[in-house]
């Protein structure tokens, strides 16, 4: 095994994705995408993840909660597998709708011993359903959530451990949730059980203002490049894992030229190449 | 119980901007209405002001450009489960 880098799957990448599979080892399908997608949809994905190692990653389902994960949602995720038989598959670590309220996207919830709890109870009942557990996501959080009674690398620490999962570490979350909150993220990735650790994603992002105070924080958008503080913690993070880990580089609009998107690959996999073994890199 | 109802009064003040207005004019009171605990509602008191607006406005934005799905259809599960069965 050595280490992968490849790119999130969007339309208006296909054709620079296809074009360019010399360069890019695995592609990242959003799972939701196909949920009730027509049956070509998905057999068009089928013959994808033939040609192309592929990752489905889940954006809906809600697992950081302590409400269980709705059922159908976790059926079509299962239904889904089990026809793309994708490498594997990923949620975020986050909750996304409670008490009848669709929040829209993926929130923080409260750090607390009851979302850990509720996060490994819903991510055994996928394990049961899909048949095998996700990878796990660390969210970016414009909010620091209230009620939290321990740290963010601690709560997803207990929550691999609880779960005995691994993670889908998401450093342009990480940077951005240490830059708006003040912690260093180095110390989050020393706290981190390194052998859990099978994935990395980057992305980039943007400062917003409060209109009300005008106080900025980072968004993370997927709209802009990587930073150069994010390939130092992607530097970090090789230093503190061995095992073979594999890189996605997130993108979801004002897409630049394909071979700048291939150009942020190929420095990540410079970073990478630098700290690991001989073997690896030549293999690489 | 309380983690419950705090998942669910955070998503209507993430989402509802009418049920934000009255919970920042008086956070203990709307804690309280919404059955949590002293706990709970000491820590809303608390709440990070900056990142709730924030966080709003974005959640927003994404619930105006990808507007959110219902879960897959419970027939299609249905149907799955007694092909199935049927196999």
């Amino acid at each position: 095994m050595k280490d992968r880098f490849g790119i999130g799957w969007r339309p208006e990448l296909a054709a620079g994705i296809l074009a360019n599979l010399d360069r890019i080892d695995i592609i990242e399908v959003i799972a939701d995408d196909y949920f009730d997608a027509p049956k070509f949809k998905c057999r068009a994905l089928r013959t994808l993840a033939r040609q192309v190692p592929l990752a489905l990653h889940g954006v809906s389902l809600g697992m950081a909660s302590s409400a269980a994960v709705e059922g159908a949602r976790l059926d079509a995720s299962a239904r889904l597998i089990e026809e793309i038989e994708p490498e594997f598959w990923s949620e975020h670590l986050a909750f996304v709708r409670s008490g009848g309220i669709e929040i829209g996207h993926l929130a923080a919830p409260p750090r607390t011993e009851a979302t850990i709890a509720g996060a490994a109870r819903n991510l055994a009942t996928a394990k049961k359903i899909v048949g095998a557990l996700p990878l796990v996501e660390n969210i970016a959080t414009l909010i620091d959530p209230p009620a939290s009674a321990m740290s963010e690398a601690d709560w997803t620490r207990e929550i691999l451990a609880a779960a005995r999962c691994d993670l889908l570490l998401d450093l342009h979350n990480l940077y951005a949730n240490a830059i708006n909150f003040g912690f260093d993220p180095r110390r989050y990735i020393d706290r981190l059980p390194r052998e859990r650790v099978r994935g990395i994603h980057l992305a980039g992002g943007r400062w917003i203002k409060a209109p009300s105070s005008g106080a900025s924080r980072l968004l993370d958008d997927h709209l802009h490049d990587v930073p150069q503080a994010v390939y130092e913690l992607l530097e970090y993070a090789e230093e503190k894992i061995p095992q073979p880990l594999t890189v996605v580089l997130e993108r979801d609009g004002r897409y630049p030229p394909m071979e700048a998107l291939l150009g942020q690959l190929d420095r990540a996999r410079a970073v990478l190449a630098r700290g690991r073994p001989a073997a690896q890199a030549e293999a690489a | 119980m309380s983690a419950d109802k705090l998942e669910a009064l955070l998503a209507r003040l993430y989402a509802d901007e009418r049920a934000r207005s009255r919970f920042l004019a008086d956070p203990r009171l709307e804690a309280r209405r919404a059955g949590l605990s002293d706990e709970d509602s000491r820590a809303l008191e608390k709440i990070d002001r900056i990142g709730l607006e924030l966080a709003a406005q974005s959640f927003a934005r994404k619930r105006r450009s990808f507007p959110p799905r219902k879960p897959p259809a419970r027939l299609k599960r249905w149907l799955r489960l007694a092909r199935r069965a049927r196999l």
